[in-house]
């Protein structure tokens, strides 16, 4: 009827502009198994409410799903989850809508033809999976394991061992996950040695200064920290945010400092400045705590500069004011403010690393941390331990297996490009293109949709179709799954078990119990029986790695040393914080339980486990550095590159070498200043007046959001666009290129344009135009694609000097009236 | 009589939308299609307004979720021809779909914008009881409004009566309330000198919309900044 | 009796002309419209299909086109029963060849703007609540009734003067004897029947007045009862009242200049009538000025802030045109033409009153849509483009309005005929008399 309508509409001309036909009705907005609406209307209507783990995104919240006739009509969250504690974010609350989206694939699906060219056919499990255990069998009588590869995405914990335990196993170093995340914690782990990301203590901070950090949108767990955010009336905390956009976070903050994209570190060293030359800072730690403040001599006697000369001779005021834009009274007024009020916290993330000098930023914004003795403090910084999981056997490997795990992982690069990766999609791309090390034979991609992400979208699309069987797990035919051979959907987060633990930056341990509230709609299985399925086929040492007969099984075998430990409790109400600071105190532990089943029983009902209680740590786990300190002066990284430049060897002179191995990461500094956080200069682009930033709304995320039709409806609503992408323009700019707000407009960078309707806004700095992520499907199901443009298609293919992470803010633009 | 109420603390509320979704799910709202959506005729009971003020850098972003207000003194029950909205005697504005004859004077005469219109039948699927049972889907050519929840009223006074007790503080939550990250939303009986919401309509910190009007908006405001 | 009838219905051929003869002309006008007509009704039934969501209306802007229409329409109608009862009170001669059209005006376009409030019905099948569950306290219900009486006042304030006409036309024989047989009410022109009639109509034109002047003021109150800013005006209801009258003679105008030509009317509506409506067009159009003036002047001198933005915006927003268009066509246009003896010839009457129609219409619209595109609080402004649906049902309703005036034309005489014939015989007498009675030194 809806079509009809459009259709007479367009007949007669109903011209009013708004009406042009888009071809997007929204009939069928649910998909609902027919058995559903029969039980629906026969059913006697008895409420059950379910708990479990919000699937949309990894930030994990508690939620409760309400079932009439087992059929679930709504969530809310789940009150006693302690991430979420009732709240949930617009996406969360839509779940529904991908449990019934029209456009999930209801069984397992080969691709016939090229991918532009594609049609899908329906195949059964065991014909998928026996065509895939064959080729990964062949593989491995070849002695080729190692050409096998895991792309998954933001799985923690359990399922991370899970997928990690089957490419170890099967022989093949080649699991990476196409996350951010991943890489990161390089500035971490190069000051402090850590491997994962810190977690703030933002409660208990009088002052939090963040760096583009856009927690309250963009964060791993926007829902924790708006609830933790939401106190600070009565905890007296200030927030200040640094960056470039008005963002969602920097609306709500106490203080809007703009700063141009790419100079975050050097603002951040301009603090330093202030606390250091006022004497600011924390005198005790920095002196028994930390390495590489002051100057010093070493042991072959060679001087090298400390961060404190480094930072009083080059970071001056005058000289931040001019690299970032932030005036010298406001930098030394915030400078002084984080001296003196305590604790003060500093965090970095989104917009302070997502450009090439982003680790270097991120080091300067952490030293700021260890100036202010931030560690292993109340309103501080800390690192949460895993869950006590259970101990799985360990992984009994064959000679096949170790010589693949010996092969060099074929998603990080050879050599001197980007030496702290974990996993870089550029170099992967690279490497699956030229087959060095070796040639790619089977791709399983999991999660993400990297080509949708991916700066490099044309080469990456090439490499995947180089490789002879990719399979994906997605449950909707997306921009990277329409390149795979075989799709094997996976079930709906509702229709699953699994456990979401160790979500980054939540400060204490915790274990989130996802379990089927609904049976399975569709021909769908979860991701790990079907490993557990695969590694069966595959028999041999693979199979033996688990001696599971579904993840079921796993998870409960797991979560059994969680038991065991007597730490931590069920979520569950009336643990307020008084209380458990009593228990704190005493060193008891809370929750009791008489077996395991109890526990077991209690916990899928509750929806998750946590330790709220967090010991303190020694000084030398705490840092982790070769110095057992904090690190200004990171030897990690010196010896990182001395290696490089040993690599590169040769007699000719090192100091030669190690200039070209400088050159090569596009490192401007110079001597000790390398190993210290600095400024580095980002890509210059004379002609194009504007930087490029991107940004993330809550409904839609990293795009995933936008198969939702709710979800695209108020994707802009608050610039009063739906359905649509828009640019962010401030009035001067604006009014300098003639655009009025809602005027189209042409973004160019040199590597494209996108044609959007401008907003034009005091929020944002003059020279940047800011465009939200995560519309301008091409794929994606019915309501995501083609709606909106994509910003990271017109991005250059630019990554982060030491890491590979994509480079989001480096692009330049310009801006011009479209017609 | 108890007389329902909410206090919106914006001191909390990050704008982060999700009430807006909430509600819509809660509340069996239609989604708008994208020209429809674009010409504006996105449907939110509980919309969220959002401006940004003051010279750059010096910029401020408003966000204010905004639900009907139910006024006390309604304007826009005053106007219907046909009483298909009313003011029930527990301060509840509430509009009768069966009854509505589509004039949407109701909705020119409400000072805040509150109202949202079918102008197409909603979309659903045929029979399909999914999406909230407990409140009715609304056909082509009603006016429909943020109903405080009323159907949570329903089964919370049906329990209480069933226990024989009145009705508690914090017992009836409407879905945006319950599911705001921020617990920026507190609803209950502004009647009621015990309840959270009586308390903090009280504060410093308060202010109502139309306040200048007489309409006495049953939504409260908290806010550090004087003028919203 | 019989030999002066025919001595009359000479003298006053040209009147009954249409009815008996047609031109091609006619029909094809006719079926013009009529096709008109068809497309309207058409895109009304698919909006009654569809639902509203096929205009342009949208959130803020709930109101559009067919609420501008049916003020402006109801507006139109004043011409009629108001104006000719004013001008038979006031014994003014020359109203005798005028109120005829004047009433029809009245009949057709209340008729017609009396549907545009169904036809803004989002659910015109439950109309009925209207009577079931009306509620007398919404000023929707007021319209209902006040409209409703008024339609029935002037319906039969139009019919009643007519009866001697129609008596006349059933003499005269010819088709549809029966329908004027029936109509005529068995008039025989007796002393004790023109008695009755006189006074019947001297009740009615007393009564028709304030039912007129009670519509239009109602019709005000259903944006002044709202708290809306740029609709909340004290003086709404005489500033609508006098928009409806001068809106009332520019059609009036234009109808009488129109049939004046088509059916040569020359001898009955000579330069005089035109004169001296043309001057009551002016004295209208300086009272319509003086209150606009009014309603904005206090408006920016207040400068409460959401009817300051709502002022400004209509003077500078998307629908400035609008906004400064009707000055031209209520204020400058009118004033210019009708001051200036030179301009003041027919055309020049009849393009001053397509201006005021216009112009009427446009200030409907600059009432009714900025207001609502501007909510109080902080959502985002409205925009408003109707559609080619709307375009249609307001295309509908001029055309029925003209199909209307043509059909009468066919069945009774458009100028009245036995009130010429008064004038002719009485009047005279009457005049002189009445003047005798106002000169100093008379009893
Ligand atoms: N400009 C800019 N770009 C960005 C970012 C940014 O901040 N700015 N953010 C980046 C980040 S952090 C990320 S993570 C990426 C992610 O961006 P996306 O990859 O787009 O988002 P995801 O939600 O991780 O993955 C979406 C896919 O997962 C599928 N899916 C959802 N649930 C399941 C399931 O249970 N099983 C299976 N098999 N599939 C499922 C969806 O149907 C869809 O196909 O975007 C990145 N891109
Ligand atoms: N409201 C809201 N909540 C969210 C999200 C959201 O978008 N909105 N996102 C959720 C997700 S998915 C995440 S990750 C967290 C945010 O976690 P954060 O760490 O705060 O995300 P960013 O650092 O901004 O992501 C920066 C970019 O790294 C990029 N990247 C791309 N390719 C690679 C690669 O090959 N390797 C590595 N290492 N990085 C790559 C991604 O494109 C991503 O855009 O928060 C989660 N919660
Ligand atoms: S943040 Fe939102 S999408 Fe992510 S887990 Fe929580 S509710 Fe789900
Ligand atoms: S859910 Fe809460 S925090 Fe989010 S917008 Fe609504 S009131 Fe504000
Ligand atoms: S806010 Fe508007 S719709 Fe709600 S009660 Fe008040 S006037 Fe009525
Ligand atoms: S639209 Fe419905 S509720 Fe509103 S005034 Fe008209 S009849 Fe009443
Ligand atoms: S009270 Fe209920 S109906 Fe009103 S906005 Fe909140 S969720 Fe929506
Ligand atoms: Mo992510």
């Amino acid at each position: 009827m809806e079509i009809k309508r459009r259709e007479f509409l367009r007949l007669f001309g109903g011209l009013s502009g708004s009406f042009l036909f888009v071809g997007c009705g929204l009939d069928d907005v649910l998909d609902i198994p027919q058995s559903m609406i029969e039980q629906a209307r026969r059913g006697p209507g008895i409420e059950t409410w379910q708990n479990t783990i919000c699937g949309l995104c990894p930030a994990g919240c508690g939620t409760r799903v309400r079932l009439i006739d087992d059929i679930p009509v709504s969530v809310k969250g789940n009150p006693v989850y302690p991430i979420n504690r009732g709240g949930m974010c617009p996406l969360g609350l839509n779940a529904l809508h991908s449990l019934y989206h029209p456009d999930r694939l209801k069984g397992p699906v080969q691709r016939k033809g090229t991918p532009d060219h594609a049609t899908w056919e329906s195949i059964s499990w065991e014909n998928a999976l026996s065509q895939i255990a064959e080729r990964l069998v062949e593989l491995r009588v070849a002695g080729k394991p190692h050409q096998v590869a895991f792309l998954g995405h933001e799985e923690n914990g359990l399922l991370k061992q899970h997928f990690a335990r089957f490419m170890q196993a099967y022989g093949s170093p080649n699991y990476f996950q196409f996350a951010p995340s991943q890489n990161t914690v390089t500035p971490y782990s190069l000051l402090q040695g850590h491997l994962t990301l810190p977690a703030y203590d933002f409660l208990n901070a009088r002052l939090i200064v963040s760096f583009g950090s856009n927690f309250l949108e963009e964060g791993s767990s926007p829902v924790y920290y708006t609830k933790v955010y939401s106190h600070h009336e009565e905890q007296q905390t200030r927030y200040v945010q640094i960056e470039s956009r008005h963002s969602l976070t920097a609306s709500n903050a106490d203080q809007w400092i703009p700063i141009r994209p790419g100079t975050y570190g050097a603002l951040a060293l301009g603090l330093s400045y202030v606390l250091i030359r006022e004497e600011l800072y924390d005198r005790e730690f920095v002196r028994s705590k930390t390495f590489g403040f002051e100057d010093r001599v070493d042991s072959s006697g060679v001087r090298h500069v400390g961060f404190k000369n480094m930072v009083l001779g080059n970071y001056y005021p005058e000289r931040v004011e001019e690299l970032t834009g932030v005036p010298s009274p406001v930098i030394l007024q915030l400078g002084r403010e984080l001296g003196n009020a305590h604790p003060a916290l500093v965090v970095g993330d989104q917009g302070a690393i997502d450009n090439t000098n982003g680790t270097f930023s991120t080091m300067a914004i952490h030293s700021l941390n260890a100036l202010l003795g931030n560690f292993e403090r109340e309103g501080g910084i800390f690192f949460v331990d895993d869950p006590p999981f259970s101990r799985f056997e360990p992984v009994q490997s064959d000679v096949v297996a170790r010589d693949g795990l010996k092969q060099s992982p074929i998603g990080i690069s050879e050599g001197d490009v980007y030496p702290f990766t974990r996993f870089s999609i550029e170099a992967f791309t690279k490497n699956v293109l030229s087959e060095t090390p070796y040639p790619l034979s089977v791709l399983f991609i999991r999660g993400g949709n990297p080509l949708f992400e991916s700066l490099n979208r044309s080469k990456l699309a090439e490499a995947l179709k180089k490789i002879p069987l990719v399979v994906s797990f997605d449950s909707i035919l997306s921009e990277t799954s329409e390149f795979a051979h075989l799709i094997l959907p996976e079930h709906h987060f509702m229709e699953r078990w699994d456990a979401i633990s160790a979500v980054d930056s939540i400060p204490f341990a915790h274990v989130g119990i996802q379990h089927p509230v609904v049976q399975p709609f569709h021909d769908t299985k979860q991701v790990g029986d079907v490993l557990i399925g695969l590694a069966q086929q595959v028999g041999g040492v693979v199979g033996k790695a688990f001696p599971f007969s579904n993840y079921e099984e796993e998870l409960k075998f797991a979560m059994e040393g969680v038991y065991k430990s007597g730490t931590g409790a069920i979520a569950a109400g009336g643990a307020g914080s008084l209380w458990i600071q009593y228990l704190q105190q005493r060193g008891w532990q809370i929750g009791r339980y008489s077996s395991f089943d109890e526990f077991w029983d209690r916990l899928v009902g509750q929806g998750g486990w946590w330790n709220p209680i967090r010991k303190r740590k020694n000084w030398d786990v705490v840092f982790k550095t070769p110095s057992k300190k904090f690190e200004f002066f990171s030897q990690t990284l010196k010896k990182a590159l001395d290696n490089l430049t040993n690599q590169s060897g040769g007699e000719s002179g090192t100091a030669q070498n190690y200039e070209r191995v400088l050159n090569r990461l596009n490192i401007s500094a110079r001597g000790d200043t390398v190993f210290l956080p600095h400024h580095e200069p980002i890509p210059h682009e004379p002609d194009m007046l504007f930087h490029l930033v991107t940004f993330r709304v809550l409904p839609v995320r990293d795009g995933q959001g936008a198969a939702l039709p709710m979800m695209q409806e108020l994707f802009g609503h608050s610039a009063n666009r739906h359905w649509e992408s828009w640019a962010e323009i401030h009035p001067e700019t604006a009014a300098i290129n003639n655009i009025s707000d809602g005027d189209w407009v042409l973004i160019s960078s040199v590597v494209g344009s996108l044609r959007l309707r401008a907003k034009i806004t005091e929020g944002i700095m003059p020279s940047v135009v800011a465009i939200p992520f995560g519309l301008g499907h091409t794929s994606l199901g019915r309501y995501a694609k083609g709606h909106g443009v994509n910003p990271n298609t017109i991005m250059r293919n630019l990554y982060d000097q030491l890491n590979g992470k994509p480079a989001l803010q480096a692009t330049k633009v310009k801006i011009a009236r479209a017609t | 009589m108890p007389k329902w109420a909410m206090v919106i603390d914006l001191d909390k509320c990050t704008g982060c939308d999700a009430c807006a979704v909430a509600c819509k799910m809660e509340n069996n709202v239609p989604i708008a299609d994208p020209a429809e959506a674009q010409s504006g005729r996105a449907m939110f009971w509980m919309d969220m307004m959002t401006t940004t003020e003051g010279a750059f850098p010096n910029t401020v972003t408003k966000r204010v979720p905004k639900p009907c207000f139910h006024c006390d003194d309604p304007p826009c029950t005053l106007v219907c021809p046909v009483g298909a909205t009313y003011r029930n005697p527990e301060g509840l504005v509430a509009q009768i779909y069966h009854r509505c004859i589509g004039c949407r004077y109701c909705m020119a005469a409400c000072p805040f914008t509150a109202k949202v219109y079918n102008w197409y039948d909603p979309k659903w699927i045929d029979g399909a009881e999914v999406g909230n049972p407990d409140v009715s889907r609304r056909m082509v050519g009603v006016v429909e409004k943020c109903s405080f929840c009323s159907h949570r009223l329903m089964s919370v006074k049906e329990t209480a009566h069933r226990e024989d007790r009145p009705i508690m503080d914090g017992e009836y939550v409407p879905a945006c309330a319950e599911s705001c990250p921020a617990e920026a939303i507190v609803f209950g009986d502004i009647e009621n000198e015990e309840s959270r919401v009586y308390r903090l309509s009280r504060s410093y910190r308060v202010m109502r919309y139309g306040e200048d009007l007489g309409v006495k908006p049953k939504v409260y405001y908290l806010s550090r900044r004087t003028e919203t | 009796m019989k030999p002066e009838n025919i001595e009359l219905a000479d003298k006053d051929e040209t009147l009954f002309r249409p009815i008996y003869h047609t031109g091609t002309g006619f029909y094809v006008t006719l079926g013009i419209l009529g096709l008109i007509l068809l497309w309207a009704l058409y895109m009304y039934v698919m909006q009654v299909r569809f639902g509203l969501g096929m205009t342009g209306m949208n959130q803020p802007v709930t109101w559009g086109f067919y609420i501008v229409n049916f003020v402006f329409f109801i507006g139109i109608s004043h011409a009629g029963t108001l104006i000719s009862a004013i001008l038979r009170l006031s014994k003014a001669e020359w109203r005798r060849p005028i109120t005829r059209m004047a009433e029809v005006i009245t009949a057709i376009v209340l008729a017609i703007g009396g549907l545009h409030p169904i036809l803004d019905l989002g659910r015109p099948d439950r109309m009925m609540n209207l009577l079931e569950a009306g509620r007398l306290q919404s000023p929707l219900l007021w319209d209902v009734t006040s409209i409703t009486a008024y339609f029935t006042a002037s319906t039969v304030y139009l019919y009643l003067p007519m009866i001697p006409d129609i008596a006349r036309i059933r003499d005269r024989g010819g088709k549809f004897k029966w329908l004027y047989a029936f109509m005529a009410w068995g008039w025989q022109g007796t002393e004790k029947q023109k008695r009755v009639l006189n006074r019947a109509i001297n009740i009615l034109m007393v009564m028709v007045i304030p039912i007129a002047i009670s519509v239009h003021t109602v019709i005000s109150y259903i944006f002044s009862m709202t708290l809306q800013p740029g609709w909340h005006s004290t003086i709404f209801g005489p500033y609508f009242v006098v928009g409806a009258i001068f809106s009332g003679i520019a059609a009036l105008l234009i109808v009488m200049i129109a049939f004046r030509k088509v059916y040569h009317f020359e001898n009955y509506l000579k330069e005089i009538h035109f004169q001296y409506l043309s001057t009551l067009l002016l004295i209208m159009s300086l009272i319509w000025s003086y209150f606009t003036f009014s309603e904005y002047l206090t408006g920016v001198f207040g400068a409460e802030p959401h009817e300051m933005h709502i002022i400004l915006y209509k003077f500078t927003g998307p629908f400035a045109f609008y906004f400064w268009g009707m000055i031209l066509c209520n204020f400058l246009v009118p004033v210019i033409i009708i001051s200036f003896k030179k301009l003041r010839t027919i055309t020049g009457i009849f393009i001053a009153s397509v201006a005021v129609v216009i112009g009427m219409w446009l200030e409907r619209f600059i009432i009714v849509v900025p207001s609502l595109a501007n909510p109080r609080l902080d959502v985002p402004i409205g925009i408003y483009v109707p559609t080619v649906l709307e375009w249609a049902l307001f295309a509908g309703g001029l055309a029925v309005f003209v199909m209307g005036f043509m059909i009468f034309s066919k069945f009774f005489p458009l100028i009245s005929v036995w009130e010429i014939e008064e004038g002719r015989t009485h009047g005279r007498k009457e005049v002189e008399n009445r003047i005798e009675s106002y000169l100093p030194g008379s009893s």
